[in-house]
């Protein structure tokens, strides 16, 4: 018999349309593996425990009730013979930064601990609606800030599936570890620098961070809200387009939703690479960043490993008929991770503005002499090291005497990193690319504790992948083979505005391509055997 | 000698639109009557993850007042967020605009009334706009036992901020600004424009200086004045106690005072030594605002004659005084009233302006409807007149006749027949009364004979008592003073 938690989020919605197993099926043997793999959810005050190390945390919160509820609704709109929809039956986990009715919705922070949202949103709406079944709300950094979902308020926070020493990478750490363990196809998560595209590379899966405004960001619990894009998280590409496919369009509830027509994704993903032409940059070879010493710019070249998985997928592509172009300069992306230190940290600082005490959320339990007291205790109780340095800093760079100097700044300089993506795509223009084949992230999954602590080595990590942030293009990592050490790598595709269906086509080649290769039959450690 | 001081002062109001719903989000955007917390929802509230969207009316509605205060409307603006924390503010920041607003420069030619002019001439005033921007506004806090309570109704209910240029040199002009600016609100149609209720909301900034120099003295900034009279006290007060703080040799300094209604006091809130930051930052949930060529005609096709040109026009065109012209411009119903009511009237247009401000306005008042809801229709009162200049009715008829068109909806000319009012003018019939009065009143007749002719007066008064009212008084007086011979 198949195992069901292995297969693809388009077979389990074909076999459930066809009346081969049922939603229910499906949803009991995901919690099976929930609870074979995933050890005991996120929450707070807990004291580390040895057994922890052995499974993956990617939970905060199960929902165990509402998808069988929602199990239960599929199933019977199949007896009935109606329209089950694109997801019939698909479990799915959703990033703890989106609001659902009914449930804990806690950003990993204590300030929100307390928190049942009253309403849902659209992207979670819309997969409920398309019949998929929500397992549970899954772990990341507190509030989206981080790169490794350590610095999550609820602990233990989740663990790489490949190598549970390992972190899943971050913000969207619970989403990628839990759909490579298995639990649940597909994840919603979000991506600001990169929060969907480095744990989707760490973990070994898909992750697709789709154009500014494709996905509505109603019901999101906003980061950088100039640069916040929810976006699929799956085992493979094709999945990734069908969940984009149900996610995607415009919303009436965020003005900034993109109404362009969503394209059928999944009708010309197999179509391949003849005729394309795919860039390469050597400014998403390297880091660049300023030597804390000296403040000039040193370089550093990723490792070879890295590189070489990029310019074996570059030949793959040339073999399928695809043309590479090399040597597209990208001379902005350096300033990639200072602009995001200032943009996303003036919008984080007023984002958070409204977790105050006063209407919900955490409330300091001291007593107080006045407001402003009730304010201050409340917040600092209430808010984790990683959003207490978003407040200070961005505090710090909108006060009006620095405003000029580094905000207005910085929105200069994001254009100019626009400028980049704009050139290198132009139809009319120099180079004319359909796509740029960067590394995803420079290096593999990082040990678990290695750099927390390190704030800005570990933003530095963000670096090929926060550039499309900044332009609002879309991006997509995809697995691309293993390190020496056992650990995923991840390419990169990125792709014009809007350009998704090319982009999902260009990775779908690659995935086509390799399917036969070694690497494809490697599973987590975790899972030898399941 | 000593020396004469101006004041100068700018005005900061605060407008809320009438639109049905508030600015973000779908709630009721009227919440006067209604229960705390009763009009609210995640967007109002500031829940995590929701994002505004924008009323598109509150937007029209900006447009119309700022294309009346002959402003100019930006193609592109864009939406802030003002930064600070406040109960009353959910999401820890306001929805405002800040350096590229909806519309700059605007200006008011503001006519001050004679009574108002010292020198009882009366004159005008341009007061210049410097810029128009649209909001949200926040909700309300109050205070009991120790406790705050907050009311979230208000939050985001449509603003509209208006800032003028320290163009006021009077407590006098700023009232007069006031009361022109609810004038238009109310006749665009787009705010109640009620300060008793929070519809308009003004602080006024103050400053005096030397009469003639051009210098801008440091200003103190008066808030929570609640009506136009409190405006102009408040003001006044402002500049008697900067005058008395100069003149002993005192620096006045930049506070921000609280008006206190009851006491009729100005009372130091802070000293604003030090600005706020507000850290303002363009509103990344909102795109920037754009208001096409083609929209913004739609919007101005709306845009009605404006009061002071209206006014402007009965003076020059009509020939109708000062005073009345205000009177008939004081809302659109009743100017269009006047002016439908003179369309079908062939006589003197003062007339009417006279009937109307006489007799139809204080009906109106006494029944509590517009213009637009009488039964006493322009055509009705027309033809009233009329039959009166015609000498069908005689006046008092006439005006005991209004109250009876405005229950019963029938014209007035039927009315005059089911009730037989029509003047008596049949000389038989007048003749036989006189020859009456004339008969009964021996004395009064002795008199009149011997030279106290005023009696004729008292003579037709009898005549009429008898027809009771009907006699056609000409007639009558020609009769009487046959007999009397
Ligand atoms: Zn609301």
């Amino acid at each position: 018999m198949t195992n069901l938690v292995n297969c693809s989020a388009l077979e389990l919605a074909e076999m459930v349309r066809a009346r081969q197993i049922s939603a229910e099926e499906i949803l009991d043997e995901t919690l099976t593996r929930i609870v074979e793999v995933d050890g005991r959810p996120g929450a707070l005050d807990t004291a580390p425990a040895v057994d922890d190390e052995k499974k993956v945390h990617a939970f905060i919160t199960h929902t165990e009730e509402l998808a069988r509820s929602q199990a239960q609704e599929v199933d019977a709109k199949i007896a009935k013979g109606e329209d089950a929809g694109l997801l019939a039956g698909v479990p799915f986990t959703v990033k703890d930064i989106f609001c659902v009715r009914g449930t804990p919705s806690t950003a990993a922070s204590r300030i929100l601990a307390n928190f049942t949202a009253p309403y849902t949103a659209t992207p979670v709406e819309r997969l409920i609606a398309a019949g998929g079944v929500m397992l549970g709300k899954v772990n990341l950094d507190e509030f989206t800030y981080g790169s490794s979902s350590e610095s999550s308020a609820f602990q233990p926070s989740p663990r790489n599936p490949w190598d549970l020493s390992k972190v899943p990478g971050g913000s969207s750490g619970g989403s990628a570890a839990a759909v490579a363990a298995g639990e649940g196809a597909l994840s919603l998560g979000t991506d600001t620098a990169g929060s969907i595209r480095q744990p989707a590379a760490f973990c070994g899966v898909v992750g697709m961070k789709p154009t500014y405004g494709r996905v509505s960001r109603y019901g999101l619990i906003a980061f950088g809200s100039s640069l916040d894009c929810p976006g699929p998280i799956a085992r493979n590409v094709r999945d990734a387009a069908l969940m984009l496919q149900v996610i995607a369009g415009a919303d009436r509830a965020d003005a900034t939703a993109a109404t362009q027509a969503v394209p059928d994704y999944l009708r010309e993903i197999e179509r391949g690479v003849k005729g394309m032409r795919i860039g390469l940059s050597p400014d998403y070879f390297r880091i660049t960043f300023p030597d804390p010493q000296s403040g000039e710019y040193v370089e550093q070249a990723l490792p070879a490993h890295m590189q070489e998985a990029v310019w074996k997928a570059a030949e793959l592509y040339r073999s399928m008929g695809a043309e590479i172009i090399e040597n597209v300069p990208m001379p902005n992306t350096r300033f990639g991770i200072p602009v995001y230190f200032v943009i996303s940290r003036v919008e984080a600082a007023s984002n958070l503005h409204r977790f105050d005490g006063v209407k919900y959320g955490y409330r300091t339990k001291q007593a107080v002499a006045d407001l402003n007291e009730m304010y201050r205790r409340s917040r600092g109780e209430g808010f984790g090291p990683q959003p207490k340095l978003r407040i200070l800093m961005g505090m710090y760079v909108s006060a009006a005497q620095y405003s000029e100097q580094y905000y207005q700044r910085a929105l200069k300089v994001r254009t100019l990193i626009r400028h980049d993506f704009e050139n290198a795509f132009d139809p009319q223009g120099p180079y004319r690319l359909d796509a740029l084949l960067t590394p995803t992230t420079p290096t593999t999954a990082f040990g678990m504790a290695d750099v927390y602590g390190d704030s800005v080595m570990m933003q530095y990590a963000d670096q090929l992948t926060v550039p499309a942030n900044h332009a609002g293009v879309p991006g997509i990592s995809i697995p691309a083979g293993f390190s020496s050490d056992g650990l995923p790598i991840g390419i990169q595709l990125l792709g014009p505005d809007f350009s998704e269906a090319q982009l999902l086509r260009v990775a779908r080649a690659y995935e086509m391509a390799t399917e036969k290769e070694e690497w494809r039959e490697k599973k987590p450690s975790l899972l030898e055997g399941k | 000698m000593s020396v004469e001081y101006e004041a100068v002062i700018g005005l900061e109001t605060h407008i809320q639109l009438n639109t049905t719903t508030k600015i973000f989000c779908s709630c009721k955007a009227d919440s006067w009557d209604d229960a705390p917390n009763s009009n609210i929802c995640p967007v109002c509230t500031g829940l995590p993850g929701v994002l505004p969207v924008l009323n598109r009316k509150v937007v029209e509605k900006a447009v119309l007042l700022a294309a009346a205060m002959h402003a100019e409307i930006q193609v592109l603006s864009f939406f802030d967020r003002k930064n600070y924390f406040y109960p009353d503010l959910p999401k820890g920041y306001q929805i405002s605009q800040y350096d590229h607003s909806l519309a700059r420069r605007g200006y008011l030619e503001l006519p001050i009334p004679a009574s108002a002019d010292p020198n009882g001439k009366g004159y005008v005033r341009a007061v210049h706009i410097h810029k128009l921007h649209i909001e949200e506004d926040a909700g309300k806090t109050k205070k009991e036992r120790n406790r705050r309570y907050v009311d979230f109704n208000r939050c985001g209910v449509p603003l509209v901020e208006m800032v003028t240029e320290p163009d006021l040199r009077t407590a006098e002009e700023a009232g007069q600004y006031l009361i022109r600016l609810r004038q238009l609100l109310r006749w665009l149609g787009i705010s109640e424009g009620d300060m008793e209720k929070g519809n308009l909301r003004c602080d006024a900034n103050v400053s005096i200086r030397e009469k003639g120099s051009s210098v801008l003295n440091t200003k103190t900034e008066i808030k929570n004045v609640n009506s136009i009279d409190a405006v102009k006290d408040a003001i006044q007060k402002e500049i008697e106690r900067q005058i008395r703080e100069v003149e002993k040799g005192h620096a006045i300094k930049p506070w921000t005072l609280d008006w206190d209604d009851n006491a009729g006091v100005l009372r130091m809130m802070r000293s604003k030594e030090t600005e706020a930051d507000y850290r303002y930052f363009h509103e990344p949930d909102l795109l920037p605002l754009e208001i096409s060529a083609e929209w913004q005609a739609d919007i101005l096709e709306g845009l009605p004659e404006l009061p002071l040109e209206r006014r402007a026009r009965f003076m020059r065109d009509l020939q109708i005084p000062e005073y009345d012209a205000d009177i008939l411009t004081a809302d659109h119903d009743l100017a269009d009233y006047f002016e439908r009511t003179i369309g079908l009237y062939k006589g003197d247009v003062k007339k009417i302006s006279n009937w109307l401000m006489n007799d139809v306005l204080r009906m109106r008042n006494e029944w509590g409807m517009s213009m637009s809801e009488m039964k006493l229709t322009p055509a009705y009162l027309a033809e009233l007149v009329q039959l009166v200049d015609e000498g069908k009715i005689n006046i008092t008829t006439a005006k005991n006749l209004l109250p009876k068109i405005q229950e019963s909806g029938k014209n007035p000319r039927t009315l005059v027949e089911e009730l037989g009012l029509a003047v008596v003018s049949d000389d038989a019939a007048i003749r036989a009364i006189c020859a009456k009065v004339v008969a009964q009143n021996p004395v009064e007749v002795k008199s009149y004979r011997e030279g106290k002719e005023t009696l004729i007066g008292w003579f037709v008064g009898q005549v009429m008592r008898e027809l009771r009212g009907k006699a056609d008084p000409k007639l009558t007086q020609q009769i009487l003073k046959e007999l009397l011979k």
